[in-house]
């Protein structure tokens, strides 16, 4: 049965043109399971509308999944503009295909985790509920 | 309540509405909070969007939301669906079918997880509608979970309900059944690009024509080829805004209260919907 405390809500969005939802949709589905409110935004969304969507969802996270290799470009924009929006008690986390070199950037400019290819379900659950709320400020 | 969200929200401010929403839909704003919340400058219009799941909601909300701001009507959308009876997990993915112009302000849409067994709608409804009202949208979209035959229970939160139908989901049988087809204000055959749409539109009429009292508007739209979107919303905007007469109607003074068992209500509902709506 549901918890009395209020459930997580998370944005998941692909940004970018690459059109690879699988990973996306299968976090989605490990997420809803584990009594989280997904809110799935889907594909080729701008940073703009994805900041939108955080904004009036009132999101506690925002998962980003990418796997065009435009995660260096389009990262910062959404941080940016999460910034600008006043956003910055909102979590984000990324996934899909992120060079290892790049983690570390991806970390330094505010992301909280970078899931890769092959993560336990459960790892990202686990870390979603260990940190109601993330630092990105 | 902090009074400092009340005092954002007063200015109209986007991030105080957010946030005042996500309370009001936990349940975390109730009884003497309820007076502080503005009253609203004029009624929105308030209409649900119901039918079974797969029938083209989200997707014909988000071509009437293109129509009203082309019309420059500002709009707020609640999207309801269905949230786990063993998790409490939601999937909501009725918004990425609905795809707007992020800069636009005139344009708020909230996905809303349906408690279930609840007629396919989120608990607080009545007070989420308010504050969107307060806000000031000229339109508020509900939008429910894929409604089943009996979830009616929507009704009485708007000005009109809006049943969509499709081609293929029945025999004139179905037609004849009690449910959310007797609550109905607008019928639309959704995917009327598709073959036996007007079939659809034949016994529906017919059923309907067995019922007498006041005609309910039947119609063929589609949002794939647009056809039948602005006779929707002509058919919309002719209804009754029943709700703010309700509404009103509660607020006097000299209310009596009753103590009714539980199942007489809708039976009550019905006879006060039909006085109202005479």
């Amino acid at each position: 049965m549901p918890t009395s405390a209020a459930p997580i809500r998370v944005v998941l969005a692909k940004v970018g043109l690459d059109g690879h939802d699988r990973g996306i949709k299968v976090v989605a589905r490990a997420l809803r399971d584990a009594g989280m409110h997904v809110i799935y935004a889907g594909l080729w969304q701008t940073p703009e509308a994805v900041v939108r969507t955080v904004a009036d969802e009132d999101a506690d996270w925002l998962g980003l999944s990418l796997l065009s290799g435009a995660h260096l470009t389009l990262v910062p924009r959404v941080l940016h503009l999460l910034h600008e929006a006043g956003l910055d008690d909102v979590g984000v986390l990324v996934g899909g295909i992120v060079p290892e070199g790049d983690v570390a950037k991806l970390q330094e400019m505010g992301v909280a985790r970078v899931f890769g290819p092959g993560t336990p379900l459960p790892e990202i659950v686990d870390f979603l509920r260990g940190h109601r709320r993330a630092s990105h400020a | 309540m902090p009074d400092s969200l009340l005092e954002r929200f007063r200015q109209r401010d986007r991030r105080a509405l957010a946030r005042l929403l996500s309370l009001a839909a936990r349940g975390e704003i109730l009884g003497e909070n309820l007076a502080e919340i503005p009253e609203p400058a004029k009624p929105s219009r308030v209409v649900a969007i119901t039918g079974s799941g797969g029938v083209g909601k989200s997707t014909l909300i988000g071509k009437l939301l293109d129509f009203l701001r082309h019309h420059g009507l500002t709009v707020a959308v609640l999207a309801c669906d269905p949230q786990s009876p063993l998790t409490g997990g939601a999937l909501l993915g009725d918004r990425f079918r609905m795809p707007v112009p992020p800069e636009d302000d005139g344009v708020f849409i909230r996905s809303l997880a349906a408690t279930p067994g609840r007629g396919a709608v989120a608990d607080h409804l009545r007070l989420l509608i308010r504050i969107l009202e307060a806000y000031g949208f000229d339109v508020i979209l509900l939008e429910t979970a894929g409604a089943g035959q009996g979830d009616t229970a929507v009704q009485a939160l708007v000005d009109c309900t809006v049943l969509l139908l499709q081609p293929e989901s029945g025999d004139d049988l179905q037609w004849q059944k009690a449910g959310l087809l007797e609550v109905a204000d607008v019928i639309a055959i959704h995917k009327a690009d598709l073959p036996q749409a007007e079939q659809v539109e034949a016994q529906v009429r017919g059923m309907l024509s067995l019922s007498g009292g006041r005609p309910t508007p039947v119609l063929r739209v589609s949002a794939k080829t647009g056809e039948g979107v602005e006779a929707l919303w002509t058919a919309i905007a002719s209804q009754p805004l029943r709700r703010a007469k309700r509404e009103a109607a509660l607020s006097t003074k000299d209310q009596t209260v009753m103590v009714v068992p539980t199942d007489l209500v809708p039976e009550i509902q019905a006879l006060i919907a039909r006085r109202s709506g005479a």
